[in-house]
């Protein structure tokens, strides 16, 4: 019984990890056109951020609140000076993040002296409901990625922003002549895509080990769930996140580990193929 | 290289053509090396290197300077024949060039041409993203894979491979691998010239001008696309069993995003677009990094540095070194340019 309350509770923590990062990639990609391949270097910035305070003897907490900040301020600025370039051009978009994201992933690797770091759980052990233990770290990732999502929705669905950033993504033509400056709109989701991404990557670093590898990881499974999900709404993605992020924490109980990961590649890749538009083909788009 | 030919073409009032006397003089400069470096073995191991990794940038370069196909996984079809041959050194004991050579080839022809009808062929048309995304996850995938699979050496890779034979005589490094490796960047080279500038080039042009309007010409945009992958994929196998032979050693990591990353950066930073300019950035790139390997903190951050070339040359200078030479109506092609009278230079 406790095993399967493990592996269930390790299935949703990295469903919801998956979750966060992908919104951040879906907002993006559905916003500006572009798909942002320095994603999973984001999320290994703010990995390193945790890590960072960590070494330097600051709470964990105060860690995990800095990581999104920091990932959004470091994602704002690539987006006022290098990416806005890339909007008109989707193609070489692709090619201009890939190069920050190589920069990012070189740089920590660099700092990191090429080690595998391991982080301690900010809340360690274990606590007990009905008979039944559960991890307390893991239960933290859902609840806070569950605030973060029913945010996010709030942010959209509720507020002046939310019209704004609907009406952008709607029309932006239409959305500039009625005043909405789209430049700061953009700017903002970049902003707070990275911030999502950072934050996804504070909370799951405990779970792994730090590496400079871990970016690439991330961003090849979010990519999939994107597509899976289908790019320009709101729930697609997050269920191609649970769709992917689900499998890939499922598959090592039923195959061999080295074989799930390209295994979960190659189904992702395969329902993409033969259906393009995702699983919501009468999304908002 | 084949350039020689044309480079009496241009008569008066044609503007004058740059990229023959570039190919003229990277040729010269490549049959001179071994002779210039004989004294240090180590240099000449270096430009036998620096060409080997060229023919992979060449190949990548079909792929996104002549077709459009963003690939970041081409170090999958360098990586997986590599590994082919060192294994049938090893467990077959056979190594003679007119078998091995060829066998990578088709096993880099098979593979890419296996991707190419998944990621390319279809019903529908794929967005470039998930061809980017796909080639990026097999190449990524196949590197987890290799480094878990204890047969073929695991994280450690293959070691010590069976030297390349030609009769009884075995390659090892030196000017005569050199040699070898110059004459497959060649034949490679002229190969790919040959296929640019025929009509099939042309049609790769138009698509590369717009890829919609070649559609409703009744092109199989995509069918063209897919063979361009598919010979990329024979040629940087030809490159990968070279490879592996001169280094004696080919690990997981020679098929991975990081080689991938490195053919894209090679490509861009000599000038996309061209088939020369690969070259030209591989030498660059290999020669630098090899001078400033000596600079401690240079050595550390040389990835970084890599990158932050990567990214300058995207965002401001997208035709790379050639593009500080030659002119932009060079590089994009000279189809129109055919001596009045004459054989039309490209077919």
């Amino acid at each position: 019984m406790d095993t399967a309350v493990k592996l269930i509770f390790d299935l949703l923590a990295f469903t919801s990890v998956m979750v966060l990062i992908v919104l951040g990639l879906g907002v993006i990609a559905s916003m500006m056109g572009i798909f942002n391949f320095a994603h999973g270097e984001f999320v290994l910035l703010g990995a390193y951020t945790l890590f960072l305070f960590q070494e330097n003897g600051l709470p964990s907490w105060m860690g995990i609140l800095a990581a999104p900040i920091v990932v959004a301020l470091v994602g704002l600025l690539l987006e006022r000076t290098v990416i806005r370039r890339f909007y008109s051009a989707p193609i070489i978009a692709m090619l201009g993040t890939f190069a920050i994201g190589l920069v990012i992933r070189e740089v920590v690797r660099g700092l990191l002296g090429g080690h595998y770091k391991s982080i301690s759980e900010p809340l360690e052990g274990m606590f007990t409901v009905a008979g039944l233990s559960f991890s307390v770290w893991r239960s933290v990732i859902i609840v806070i990625t569950l605030l973060v999502i029913a945010g996010s929705w709030a942010l959209l669905s509720r507020t002046r922003l939310g019209l704004q950033v609907r009406g952008a993504l709607e029309n932006p033509g239409l959305a500039r002549a009625c005043g909405i400056s789209t430049t700061r709109l953009y700017a903002l989701t970049f902003a707070f895509g990275s911030a999502l991404a950072g934050l996804a990557g504070a909370l799951i670093v405990p779970l792994y080990q730090l590496s400079a590898d871990i970016g690439t990881r991330f961003l090849v499974q979010a990519f999939l769930s994107v597509m899976l999900g289908g790019v320009g709404t709101f729930e697609g993605p997050v269920l191609g996140a649970a769709a992917v992020g689900g499998m890939a924490s499922g598959l090592p109980w039923v195959v061999l580990p080295v074989l799930a990961d390209p295994l979960v590649f190659v189904i992702a890749l395969a329902i993409v193929k033969f259906r393009p538009q995702g699983f919501i083909s009468q999304g908002r788009t | 290289m084949s350039g020689v030919v044309m480079a009496g073409v241009a008569g008066p009032g044609r503007p004058r053509r740059l990229l023959p006397v570039v190919e003229i003089v990277v040729l010269v400069a490549m049959v001179a090396a071994p002779f210039v470096l004989s004294g240090r073995p180590e240099l000449v191991t270096l430009a036998t290197n620096i060409l080997i990794l060229s023919i992979l940038a060449i190949s990548f370069e079909l792929c996104w300077g002549y077709s459009g196909i963003m690939t970041f996984g081409q170090a999958l079809f360098f990586g997986v024949p590599a590994y082919v041959i060192a294994l049938v050194g090893r467990d077959l004991e056979f190594s003679h060039i007119w078998g091995t050579l060829p066998l990578a080839m088709a096993v880099g022809l098979l593979l890419s041409s296996l991707f190419a009808a998944f990621l390319l062929l279809g019903r529908k048309t794929p967005t470039p993203i998930f061809i980017a995304l796909g080639t990026l996850t097999g190449s990524y995938a196949a590197e987890r894979l290799v480094s878990g699979w204890q047969y073929v050496g695991a994280g450690n890779g293959l070691s010590s491979i069976k030297l390349l034979q030609a009769g009884e005589y075995e390659f090892v490094e030196g000017t005569a691998f050199f040699f070898l490796a110059f004459g497959c960047l060649a034949a490679v080279y002229i190969g790919c010239r040959f296929l640019t500038r025929s009509q099939f080039g042309l049609v790769l042009a138009g698509i590369r001008q717009n890829e919609e309007r070649l559609a409703f010409f009744g092109y199989r945009v995509q069918l063209y696309k897919a063979i361009v992958f598919s010979l990329a994929g024979m040629i940087a196998g030809l490159a990968g069993a070279l490879y592996s032979y001169h280094q004696g050693f080919i690990g997981p990591g020679n098929m991975g995003p990081g080689l991938s990353t490195m053919a894209v950066i090679y490509c861009l930073f000599g000038g996309a677009g061209t088939l020369i300019g690969p070259v030209i950035g591989t030498t660059a790139i290999e020669a630098l990094s090899y001078v400033l390997a000596d600079i401690d903190l240079v050595k550390r951050f040389w990835p970084v540095i890599l990158g932050l070339v990567l990214l300058l040359v995207v965002a401001f200078q997208p035709s790379g070194l050639l593009g500080l030479v030659v002119s932009a109506r060079e590089r994009i092609g000279s189809y129109r340019w055919r001596p009045r009278g004459g054989n039309p230079t490209g077919g």
